[in-house]
């Protein structure tokens, strides 16, 4: 009987560990926020282009074709460290279209930064307000979102890209 | 270079870790008797070796180790590239380590205690150390090479910038990374059956310095928050907070027993289950911050497979510790001798009340987990939560705080019941009053009214105790009086702080003045000013009484220009009744917005906490 008693925190310990086990297992990372947009159609948008300030880009332009779009900034740190990785990306997959969206950003500035670190982006697309960024629920830089041939955001990922993460969660969406 | 050194360091810790293992198992040979202990004090020195390392890399600023590049930048304040080695998670972890070997070895100069005793303490402390150093060296090594070249660091977050938080992580180290070495007593103390008089008095040393460390970090927590976040409060029930405040709590039963435990024999089962269960949260509430399974203003970068490597660990080390438990503790034929009201009652009532308070906060915390296993969606538990049933459930803990130190063990008597039943009733009177005058709310009168009975209870002890024994070895007598009259004290500076607190939006324009309660601010002027790293917009706010000036403060906000950040400083203005805390908002037509909050007797928390803290140090020199 006193054993049974003493026994319980064992218990309680070991329950709890279960729900820890799956949930870890489950991934369910805070980096990954439920989207409210996933599986939802691309917001509409008209981007002016970085380089080019005649042309612009709707989001009518990226449909029939698998979409990377990569919000970015100079100024932003974790940014320039996962810039490299969209070359590796741009090199392995030659259909895919990047787009690149420079957010709250001066274009002197964003075209310094394309220059020396080199750019990896199909069409760079400026959005000084923030204004596309808000339609697409950007709460910080940098992200990332994968949209299908038809028009649809299938993946979303806050914060900087790893070979890891490109490896397991990327390449699959982009075969 | 410098990170190689370290690296090494890291791994002779482990290795001489690991002899101090085979040492121990060869018992029979007098050679090994001295490799046992030198390689505990080598395995300290390693450790400190690659930890040193590591703070030269931050000095230096050598951005070719990934943890420096990571966390630090070249135009960092020389303080913050040193306190920025532990404001990440490998190097945390690391500090982690160098705690358990430091304590280890400081423990190994005990005089007191059987040499097979302490010899499977050491043994056990350093096992779990292997755990960990393995834990370091697989998934958050400090010691990585950054693969890119660079000559700029990422990390400048200012706000972290800040002298109190720079000592409150390894201040928190000290104490809950040191009940490992409870835990570890605990362990041999019921495997050799030898948890005499002298286990209970080291043991009890070292839980008081733990806790006080402990309780240090956590109020450094805090009073950071108060006047860096600018939010007003000082404690949100934050997930990290509440993992902190767990073995804090279950840290405050086991000091309470292990001072009751040499007049009653009963309790040492009881203290056994105590300091596995402190170091177990302990491990615990790492793994919740992290695992990055929480969300919270404390997030680390997290990873899963750490999560799943601290949750093994977890359960091997709690798992192993509860099973030595079970078999082994002996159980004692004595009964309690538990009547009404004496001092074996309300210690028992105590641990009861904080056992539940502790199990409440860990349902808050880990609810969001498993609804969200469960059914898929994600909830917060937040203050309400916590304040409507882990507050209600310490009540009695505190009723019985004033009055506990004066019970007999004996009988059901307290001694010269009528002045304590006087001073009671006469407090209960001040508090109507109190109440009466300013304005009434439930959470208002029972805080204050608790807060009074208290230290006034405390204050009537100290004064019989002083008549009895006279005013020599005065802090022996009273020490655990100080503790309470500091509880007391905090009582009283939370109930203030939050019941009777204001809270103005102002909109004010330069040279205006307007009126709040009894006072008025006038904005003098609105300056930027370029600093080294930063830009300030600083005001000049000039708060008045009766016209006539009381004190200059400067909320300001300031831009960073390397990290992009826009931080807020409050300005305070202290006095001994009140803080003025101003902050300073957006401008809208030419007015400024600011918010005003007055926080009577806030700091009486810190004064309160700092109390405690000193009266804990206290209780390991004194005398017994």
């Amino acid at each position: 009987m006193n054993k049974i008693i003493l026994s319980i925190p064992i218990f309680i310990i070991l329950i709890i560990s279960i729900f820890l086990f799956i949930f870890l297992l489950q991934e369910k990372n805070p980096t990954k926020p439920p989207s409210a947009l996933l599986n939802e159609e691309l917001p509409k948008f008209s981007l002016v282009s970085l380089f080019d300030k005649t042309v612009t880009l709707s989001s009518l332009d990226v449909v029939n074709q698998i979409t990377l779009i990569n919000f970015f900034a100079s100024w932003c740190a974790p940014c320039k460290v996962e810039h490299p990785l969209f070359f590796k990306i741009k090199k392995k997959y030659l259909n895919l279209f990047i787009l690149g969206i420079d957010m709250q950003d001066t274009n002197k500035d964003a075209i310094e930064f394309l220059t020396t670190d080199g750019n990896p982006y199909d069409y760079v697309g400026v959005d000084e307000q923030g204004l596309v960024g808000v339609e697409f629920g950007v709460i910080g830089l940098p992200e990332t979102f994968v949209v299908n041939k038809d028009g649809k955001i299938i993946y979303k990922y806050l914060g900087p890209l790893t070979d890891k993460i490109i490896e397991d969660e990327i390449e699959p969406l982009l075969q | 270079m410098i990170s190689l050194i370290g690296f090494i360091g890291l791994l002779f810790s482990c290795i001489f870790s690991v002899s101090i293992v085979i040492s121990f198992f060869n018992q029979n040979k007098k050679v090994y008797e001295k490799i046992f202990y030198y390689s505990v004090y080598l395995s300290a020195i390693s450790i400190l070796v690659s930890f040193l390392a590591l703070i030269l890399a931050f000095i230096n600023s050598d951005f070719s180790n990934y943890t420096v590049f990571q966390n630090s930048h070249s135009s960092k304040p020389l303080l913050y590239k040193i306190a920025g080695t532990w404001g990440n998670h490998e190097g945390s972890m690391l500090l982690w380590l160098v705690i358990m070997l430091i304590y280890n070895c400081v423990f190994s100069f005990n005089k007191t205690l059987d040499i097979s005793l302490k010899k499977l303490t050491i043994l056990f402390q350093s096992s779990i150390y292997i755990c960990f150093a393995l834990f370091v060296i697989f998934t958050s090594n400090p010691f990585l090479v950054n693969s890119i070249l660079v000559n700029e660091g990422l990390g400048l977050n200012p706000i972290l910038q800040d002298p109190a938080l720079a000592i409150h992580p390894p201040l928190l180290y000290l104490g809950y990374v040191g009940f490992s070495l409870i835990l570890c007593l605990s362990l041999s103390g019921t495997l050799l059956n030898k948890i005499d008089k002298e286990w209970i008095l080291t043991t009890k040393n070292w839980t008081l310095f733990c806790w006080s460390m402990l309780t240090g970090g956590i109020a450094l927590g805090s009073y950071w928050a108060y006047y860096e976040l600018g939010w007003g409060g000082w404690w949100f029930w934050d997930p990290v907070e509440n993992v902190s405040l767990m073995p804090w709590i279950a840290g405050l039963a086991l000091v309470h027993s292990l001072m009751m435990a040499k007049n009653e024999p009963l309790l040492k089962r009881w203290i056994v289950f105590l300091s596995i269960l402190c170091f177990s949260l302990s491990i615990f509430g790492t793994f919740l911050v992290r695992s990055g399974i929480l969300t919270s203003v404390h997030s680390f970068a997290s990873d899963s497979s750490r999560g799943i490597f601290i949750l093994i660990l977890f359960l091997i080390i709690t798992g192993f510790s509860f099973i030595l438990f079970i078999f082994k503790s002996n159980e004692s034929n004595t009964k309690l001798n538990l009547l009404f009201i004496n001092k074996t009652s309300a210690l028992v009532i105590n641990n009861i009340v904080m056992i539940i308070a502790c199990l409440t906060i860990l349902l808050g915390t880990i609810y969001p987990i498993i609804i969200e296993v469960v059914s898929n969606k994600r909830i917060s538990v937040g203050a309400p939560y916590f304040n409507s049933t882990a507050l209600p459930i310490l009540l009695p803990g505190f009723l019985l705080m004033s009055i506990a130190p004066a019970l007999s063990w004996q009988n059901n008597k307290l001694p010269k019941f009528k002045y304590y039943l006087i001073t009671f009733i006469s407090m209960s009177t001040l508090t109507v009053i109190i109440s009466w005058f300013s304005f009434f709310s439930i959470w208002g009168f029972i805080g204050l009214l608790l807060s009074f009975i208290i230290i006034a209870g405390s204050v009537l002890t100290i004064y019989i105790n002083s008549t009895k024994f006279g005013y020599q070895n005065f802090l022996n007598y009273n020490n655990a009086l100080i503790a309470h009259i500091g509880v007391g004290i905090m009582i009283l500076g939370i109930t203030c702080s939050s019941v009777f607190k204001s809270e103005y939006s102002l909109s004010i324009l330069k040279n205006e003045e307007i009126k709040f309660d009894k006072y008025s601010v006038e904005l003098i002027d609105i300056k930027i000013l370029e600093r080294d790293n930063f830009q300030e917009l600083k005001a000049f706010l000039q708060i008045n009484k009766d016209k006539k000036v009381m004190s200059l403060v400067n909320p300001s906000k300031r831009y960073y220009h390397v990290s992009k950040i826009i931080t807020t400083e409050v300005g305070i203005y202290r006095n001994w009744f009140q803080d003025f805390y101003t902050v300073l908002g957006s401008e809208n037509n030419k007015k400024w917005d600011i918010k005003i909050y007055t926080n009577p007797l806030v700091n009486l928390i810190w004064f309160g906490v700092l109390l405690m803290v000193f009266s804990g140090f206290v209780g390991i020199l004194k005398n017994e």
